[in-house]
């Protein structure tokens, strides 16, 4: 059995639908992505698994059905979403955007994992203090990915970290992702539409087109796709 | 005599409208104005409160600040000692606050995608509870004493009711408890979080519902103490804070609508103006509230974000 | 409302049901009761003009009875003391309420949404404050009489203004509520003129993103001035009937009370729609004038009570007003008619206000609220 199993998953905005039933599995301390171009429904997909949008089918996690569990349930349950655009606290300090991330926790360590995750991404370290607000974009999305793991997450939902990063920074924070993750052993879903050099990290993938999946496999597989290629990879 | 002097001006009209004795003394002016701005920094620091978590200007505080004096009034009234009367009274606010945010206010969404709703709604708060209070405790002016009594002490020759000295003191404790709980709690942290990004912190597991609530609470129970401090100079009646509002609110349009300590120096600010301006400038002389309505306009105009306020906030 | 052109059969009868009552209605009332309705005309008229500026320009004042309250003195003013005659000094007062209104326009282009409310609220409280500090002009918080120099006794005084009716058979009171309800008419026949011309649309599309409405032609700054200046000049000739019909004016009539009850007759009615503040106008009239005397004393008190919870539960469930949600009402029912096929493609501008109200950014519900 998968950590997670989305079936049918179909979720829209009002009359709009968006997704036309997706099934996506994540293994234990798999990291996955999926790909799709702008407005294909991949931000939805995650909102949906979050309970941030209504939607319908089915969404289990850890053998039990989640769909329709606030986000800050399934955060009990150890799953963590990092939203498109990062969704740092703009007037909240590094130290304190950690410190939110760690609010639902109930044991005394947080403090000293704020530390730890500030040693963890030694840029975040050196602006401890500074606003989240007015940090370039790359370390705002460090500081996202540092905030959601002190939830002591054991699955994250990761909204294209790339988002607006010029790829050296992409590949700096993809770099520290895997890092992490390893030490963490935490699951990843990644939605992204950078597709080469999210292939180079994923173990699977799945390609998302107008709310359906329409191609899905190992990495390199997709990596070798004729058509992901000039579709995605701009070969 | 026009009787209804005293409701037309801010606080302590009397020593100011020409009734009593003139004042020349520009220092007992200022002490005039310096009490008066303590009242006007608690109400703005009700206004701050709920701007920084719900991001919406509450033109129906001064009306709940009316609403939770009358209960203090009733405690009172029944014997109970003023202190535990105004802790009565601020648990009664809060409790209103609450109520009103869970079902007036946050059904409406974003406040600046839809300013009329907004408007609209705080001003049927505004209606609702000035008839609440009007139908429990009647038309007719309460007496509330002065919590801290009417005996003054002399300083360098000037008069200083200890009243006032009350006011600034109680203010400065407030800031100082406001400032403790942002700064060193979990709940003062999710409340700043939910104020400035209030989908993550959700996604980070705050509840974002219980923070806003908490916001009205506290801004109405802060509130009651303008309330308090405004009553026994204006009479306790259902209008008791309706120019207070005007001057609550000049005071952090200045000194930034987000802002703690932008609420406590434009209450001093506005409160000094609309005594020291009318004296002097004899256009001024039955409208207190001109000097801080040009400031409103101005800093508007000028400096949205105000002396003391984040950039982000001037949406004007 | 629909055009003119558009209007349905259920419309039609109910504009004819409307003109017939009130010609009638004067007949049937007593003097003091006609008085009352010219007083909520007078509201109307107020409503009618701020609603251009709020309901379809969405500059929200909270600051219009300070505008009518200026109307009303201008007439006191010019009859009084300078012994104009009585209507011309509704021109007067409309011409002197839009010079006000595009002076408050102008801070008004930079200050927006919630804090245009704010700084309106101001103007409001500080109204009759001022009156009061120029005292010397507008009679302080006694108030102006207005009296002109009448043939009395077989002397010339200063007396009282009058409404002597030139026809026979209609009483003086009846004289006047004509004069007013034409005065009303015409006011009403030039904002629906205004919103349904280019210049109307243009109103909307400013309300509705200000960005693209520069960006596709219009001078967003000169069209809000404007309409500022109109809003108020309307909202004066409110004023100015005020105080022919009353004979009297006092600060205490132009509070910030009044500028609230002005906004509710909008939004009770039916805000972007012609007609939706004629009916808020009349709805609080028959409540505060007609129903609330009637109650038992404990329950006539609860009357801003039940106002304001009405209000409110108004904005949660019915945002667009009567009017708003008499027109829903119409279009589901014609489109059951049709089948429910039809769309009406031509969409009217006022039908589609719902948005000034009931828009979130997630979850576009196109039944017009959300939870
Ligand atoms: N709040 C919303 N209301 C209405 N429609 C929405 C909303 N959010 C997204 N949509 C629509 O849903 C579709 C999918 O959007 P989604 O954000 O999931 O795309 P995406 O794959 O994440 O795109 P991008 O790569 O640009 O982030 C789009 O057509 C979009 O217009
Ligand atoms: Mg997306």
């Amino acid at each position: 059995m998968s950590l997670l199993e989305v079936r049918d998953l179909r979720a829209g905005y009002g009359m709009v639908e968006v997704l036309f039933g997706l099934d996506i599995d994540v293994d234990e301390g798999e990291l996955v992505v999926v790909l799709g171009a702008n407005g294909s429904g991949k931000t939805t997909t995650l909102r949906a698994i979050s309970g941030m949008v209504s939607a319908t089918g089915s969404v289990t996690y850890k053998g039990q059905e989640v769909l329709g569990k606030r986000p800050d349930q399934l955060l009990g349950m150890g799953m963590s979403h990092v939203p498109q655009g990062r969704g740092t606290i703009n007037a909240l300090s590094v130290v304190d955007n950690l410190r939110v991330g760690g609010i639902s926790r109930k044991d005394s360590e947080v403090d000293s994992d704020v530390e730890l995750w500030l040693e963890r991404f030694p840029r975040l370290g050196e602006r401890r203090d500074q606003l989240a607000g007015s940090m370039s974009g790359g370390e705002q999305q460090m500081l996202a990915i540092a905030r959601a793991f002190m939830s002591k997450p054991e699955f994250l939902l990761l909204d294209e970290p790339s988002l607006g990063l010029a790829p050296l920074v992409t590949r700096e924070v993809f770099d520290r992702l895997r890092d992490v993750t390893a030490d963490t052993s935490t699951s990843v879903l990644l939605v992204e539409q950078n597709a080469n050099l999210a292939l180079q990290f994923a173990a699977r993938g799945y390609v998302l087109e107008a709310g359906e999946i329409v191609m899905s496999g190992p990495a390199e597989e997709l990596q070798g796709d004729e058509a992901i290629q000039k579709a995605y990879l701009g070969i | 005599m026009r009787p209804s002097r005293k409701r037309i001006w801010g606080s302590d009209a009397k020593s100011l409208s020409g009734r009593g004795p003139p004042v020349n003394n520009f220092l007992e002016i200022l002490v005039v104005g310096i009490g008066n701005g303590a009242t006007y920094a608690m109400l703005g620091l009700g206004l701050v409160v709920i701007y920084r978590s719900t991001g919406l200007l509450n033109f129906a505080s001064g009306e709940l600040a009316m609403f939770s004096t009358f209960i203090v009034w009733t405690f009172w009234n029944l014997g109970f000692p003023m202190w535990l009367a105004i802790l009565g009274g601020m648990l009664g606010g809060f409790l209103i606050g609450v109520l009103v945010h869970k079902v007036a206010v946050s059904p409406l969404g974003d406040p600046h995608e839809r300013p009329l709703a907004v408007v609209i709604v705080t001003i049927g708060l505004f209606l609702g509870l000035n008839g609440a209070a009007q139908l429990i405790w009647g038309t007719v002016d309460k007496r509330l004493d002065p919590w801290f009594g009417v005996s003054q002490i002399t300083v360098g020759g000037v008069a200083i009711a200890w009243q006032k000295i009350g006011a600034v003191v109680v203010l400065f404790v407030m800031v100082l408890l406001l400032w403790a709980l942002f700064k060193f709690t979990k709940v003062g942290l999710s409340m700043r979080a939910v104020a400035s990004n209030s989908e993550s912190s959700a996604l980070c597991g705050v509840s974002v519902q219980n923070m806003l609530m908490l916001g009205w609470g506290m801004a109405a129970g802060i509130g009651t103490l303008a309330g308090v401090f405004s009553a026994p100079n204006l009479g306790l009646g259902t209008n008791l804070m309706q120019l207070t509002l005007v001057f609550g609110f000049a005071a952090i349009v200045l000194g930034g609508f987000d802002s703690i300590l932008g609420a406590v120096v434009g209450g001093f600010v506005v409160g000094i103006l609309s005594s020291v301006v009318p004296q002097y400038i004899t256009v001024f002389e039955k409208m207190p509230l001109a000097p801080a309505f040009i400031l409103i306009l101005a800093v508007l105009l000028f400096r949205p974000q105000g002396l003391f306020g984040s950039k982000d906030v001037a949406r004007v | 409302m629909k055009s003119l052109r558009g209007v349905g059969p259920v419309q039609s009868v109910l504009w004819a049901i409307a003109l017939v009552v009130l010609i009638v209605l004067p007949f049937t009332s007593a003097p003091f009761r006609v008085e009352q309705y010219i007083t909520w005309m007078t509201i109307a008229v107020a409503a009618g003009g701020l609603n251009l500026l709020t309901g379809y320009n969405g500059q929200i004042s909270v600051g219009h009875g300070a505008l009518y309250g200026t109307g009303a003195y201008t007439v006191a003013i010019l009859v009084t003391d300078a012994e104009w005659p009585l209507l011309p000094t509704v021109i007067a007062a409309a011409v002197v309420c839009f010079m006000v209104g595009v002076i408050i326009g102008l801070p008004a282009l930079r200050i927006k949404g919630l804090y245009l409310a704010l700084v309106t609220l101001a103007v409001a409280t500080l109204f009759p404050l001022v009156i009061e500090q120029f005292s010397d002009l507008t009679g302080g918080s006694g108030g102006l009489t207005l009296t002109s120099e009448q043939l009395y006794r077989g002397s010339i005084r200063d007396r009282r203004v009058k409404w002597e009716s030139p026809i026979d058979g209609l009483a003086s009171d009846q004289w006047k509520y004509f004069i007013f309800l034409g005065i009303s008419i015409v006011c009403f026949v030039v904002i629906a003129a205004i919103v349904k011309s280019r210049v109307g649309r243009s109103l909307v599309a400013i309300r509705d993103n200000e960005t693209a409405a520069e960006v596709s032609g219009i001078n967003v700054s000169r069209t809000k001035i404007i309409t500022f200046g109109v809003s108020a000049g309307i909202a004066g000739i409110g004023g100015a009937m005020f105080a022919l019909n009353k004979g009297q004016v006092n600060p205490t009539s132009f509070t910030l009370t009044l500028s609230i009850y002005l906004l509710v007759a909008v939004v009770l009615g039916g805000a972007s729609t012609v007609i939706g503040p004629a009916i808020g106008a009349v709805i609080y009239g028959v409540f505060i004038d007609v129903i609330a005397p009637e109650l038992p004393e404990t329950l006539e008190s609860a009357t801003p009570l039940i106002l304001g919870t009405l209000l409110v539960a108004q904005m949660l469930m019915a945002p667009s007003g009567i009017v708003g949600w008499f027109h829903d009402l119409t279009e589901k029912v014609s489109r059951r008619r049709q089948g429910g096929g039809k769309q009406d493609k031509n969409v009217d501008v006022t039908v589609t206000t719902h948005e000034v109200v009931a828009e979130t950014d997630l979850e576009t519900d196109p039944g017009g609220f959300h939870p």
